[in-house]
């Protein structure tokens, strides 16, 4: 961590509130406040419906908060034009979901291209960076595979590579072990927790298994749509 | 593995694609047929126009409705620049072939001095010029409109007809304005003639030609008191001297001349009339277009839904792109794509079915139809403002389904 840099991520005041029904509301996340320092590994749990992935998807501006303010690397991100949060987005961010969502009709190689593509990476040099991410999670020879014929620990190894396409500085993981079974949950945490070292990111986790939020170095703790708990490690 | 769902959801997506271009297509085709058909009738009788021999056509309200057709054709050949003056009356009759039966035929009645000089240099080529049908002013037998003058009897027959009845020159042919072969009049035949292709219709195969003086008297068109006009006639078209006819202030002139003549009847000039055609193809070529335009839109609604559905199906594969940093443009862009290539791909079939089309009605449509679809033009200029105006379109569908996918929420497409 280094303390003269600006904090990788600030929530200040942040709410998210949905309309439900004509008079009735349901307020998602109420007033978070936090910062998490770059090069920082935060896990984030809770029951489920406390808000952990509307607050994921409010810092990885999937989603725009109701009312207060984000920041990234101390510049006020949440309430840019969709067109903004987009390239923040593409530039800044690697997402890796429980259910991986790759892009069934592209192999694994052409998922991990798709963010590099979406910035204009001339196809000859995103085609070799995505072979060599690939390899760098284990796939090596599994270039040319779809996602159909992967196992789930590959397929989320090809996400996790494809979360690294750009170089983002901030990873946000989503149950990224939710569907997988111990070897691979323990292969696929060992992964994450190399590139955050490797490349100085910042990985904030979701996650509702102690075991896996064990790893992390800060832990998170939400409820009702609040902060009641942020424990770090020494 | 791919599931069977998925595998299900992409025939699904294929099937709906296919019948969207086959949708287009069909919409394309009818107006492919329409205009290219019409727009070769328009053009053969035009081209009729132009080659004509004659510049100004004199034309009546009702059946024969040109009184003192003789008188008339004295008059507007005392017009200055004018060359002749041809009336004609066609009137369908009967002909009594070999002393036989009664046989249908059309038959015209002209002043033989005059008919000749107002034909085309397509024509001219079908006759026996000049024509032998004795006196060539039709005057002796008129006789001031006394019709006590000696008839000729002499009378061409077409081609078609000589051939199917094996008539003549030299034989002779009973006419009669009924089936009763007890009023008709046997006719000299001094020559056969050539049947002019036509646009439409069945041709006049079996026609007659005869002096009009003596169609008249057949057929009561004469100075009968029962006849509603004396001295009938058709038309009376009118050429001017050689010289004249590259001048449009000239044949306008003489135009106006012979109006001045007979205010009460249709003057016009072969340059009017072609505006007139021109102007009523146009019209005709916009009323196929409107037609057609129920049948595209629906082809275009069918093709905007299946984009939306399109769009619905993949909202995951969307949401994933777009979290990734995908601008929305580009996920647009493709949505637009997609709908630009299944209507250009169902404009490329609708045209290459409407071609086909107008061939299998030229090979194997009733004779009408066979003779229209014979004379259809495939204008590029055309088919190709129709496709883009079908992409045009497509645009209108394409962003309506883009602006669904850009409407997706994420959080829930992710969820």
């Amino acid at each position: 961590m280094n303390a003269s840099r600006a904090p990788a991520l600030e929530l200040v005041g942040v709410e998210r509130t949905y309309a439900a029904g004509e008079a009735d509301e349901v307020r998602a996340l109420r007033g978070v406040d936090l910062t998490v320092a770059p090069g920082e590994f935060v896990s984030l749990e809770g029951p489920s419906g406390c808000g952990k992935t509307t607050l994921l998807n409010l810092i990885g501006l999937l989603d725009a908060p109701s009312t207060g303010e984000i920041r990234w690397d101390g510049r006020s991100v949440g309430s840019r034009t969709d067109r903004e949060r987009s390239r923040l987005r593409l530039e800044g961010v690697g997402f890796i979901f429980q259910r991986f969502y790759l892009l069934p009709s592209l192999t694994a190689r052409e998922n991990v291209e798709l963010p590099m593509r979406a910035l204009g990476i001339a196809r000859a040099q995103r085609q070799r960076r995505a072979s060599e991410l690939l390899s760098e999670v284990g796939l090596g020879g599994r270039e040319r595979a779809y996602p159909h014929q992967l196992s789930g620990g590959e397929e989320q190894r090809v996400a996790v590579a494809r979360s690294l396409a750009n170089r983002p500085g901030l990873l946000l993981a989503d149950e990224p072990t939710g569907e997988l079974d111990r070897v691979n949950t323990e292969g696929i945490l060992a992964l994450l927790e190399q590139v955050r070292r490797e490349r100085d990111a910042t990985l904030l986790l979701v996650t509702h298994n102690p075991s896996v939020a064990r790893r992390a170095r800060r832990h998170l703790a939400l409820e009702d749509g609040r902060i009641v708990s942020d424990v770090r490690e020494a | 593995m791919m599931s069977t769902g998925g595998s299900r959801r992409h025939r699904h997506a294929r099937l709906q694609a296919i019948l969207a271009v086959a949708a287009i297509a069909t919409a394309v085709a009818l107006p492919v047929v329409l205009i290219s058909v019409g727009g070769g009738v328009s053009s053969h009788e035009l081209a009729d126009l132009q080659d004509a021999g004659y510049q100004v056509v004199v034309s009546a309200a009702g059946l024969h409705g040109i009184a003192n057709a003789h008188s008339l054709e004295e008059q507007i050949l005392t017009i200055g620049s004018v060359a002749a003056a041809s009336p004609v009356l066609s009137v369908a009759i009967d002909a009594f072939p070999g002393g036989g039966g009664a046989s249908p035929v059309l038959a015209e009645g002209v002043i033989p001095g005059e008919f000749g000089p107002t034909l085309g240099p397509a024509e001219s080529g079908l006759f026996p010029l000049p024509l032998p049908l004795g006196d060539p002013t039709d005057r002796a037998h008129y006789d001031h409109g006394t019709y006590a003058g000696p008839a000729t009897y002499d009378v061409l027959v077409s081609s078609p007809f000589a051939q199917a009845f094996h008539v003549g020159t030299g034989d002779t042919l009973a006419l009669g304005p009924t089936s009763n072969s007890s009023d008709s009049v046997v006719y000299d035949v001094t020559g056969t003639f050539g049947v002019p292709p036509t646009a439409l219709g069945p041709t006049g195969a079996f026609a007659v030609i005869l002096p009009l003086s003596d169609l008249q008297v057949m057929t009561g068109y004469a100075n009968e008191t029962s006849a509603p006009v004396t001295d009938a006639a058709d038309t009376l078209e009118v050429a001017v001297v050689p010289s004249a006819t590259t001048q449009p202030g000239v044949i306008s002139s003489v135009r106006n001349q012979i109006q001045a003549l007979v205010p009460y009847y249709g003057v016009s000039s072969l340059s009017q009339e072609a505006q007139q055609l021109e102007a009523a193809s146009a019209v005709l070529t916009g009323f196929y277009l409107a037609l057609s335009s129920v049948g595209l839109s629906v082809g275009l609604v069918f093709l905007a839904l299946v984009l939306v559905r399109r769009v619905e199906s993949e909202r995951r594969s969307i949401g994933i792109r777009r979290a990734i940093g995908q601008p929305g443009r580009s996920i647009a862009f493709a949505v637009i794509t997609d709908g630009v290539v299944l209507a250009a791909s169902g404009a490329a079939v609708g045209v290459l079915t409407g071609f086909l089309m107008v061939e299998a009605l030229a090979t194997w449509g009733t004779s009408t139809v066979q003779e229209a679809a014979q004379l259809a033009v495939f204008v590029p200029v055309t088919l190709a403002e129709l496709a883009a105006g079908i992409i045009v379109l497509s645009l209108l569908a394409g962003g309506w389904a883009s602006r669904t996918a850009l409407r997706i929420d994420l959080a829930e497409a992710l969820r």
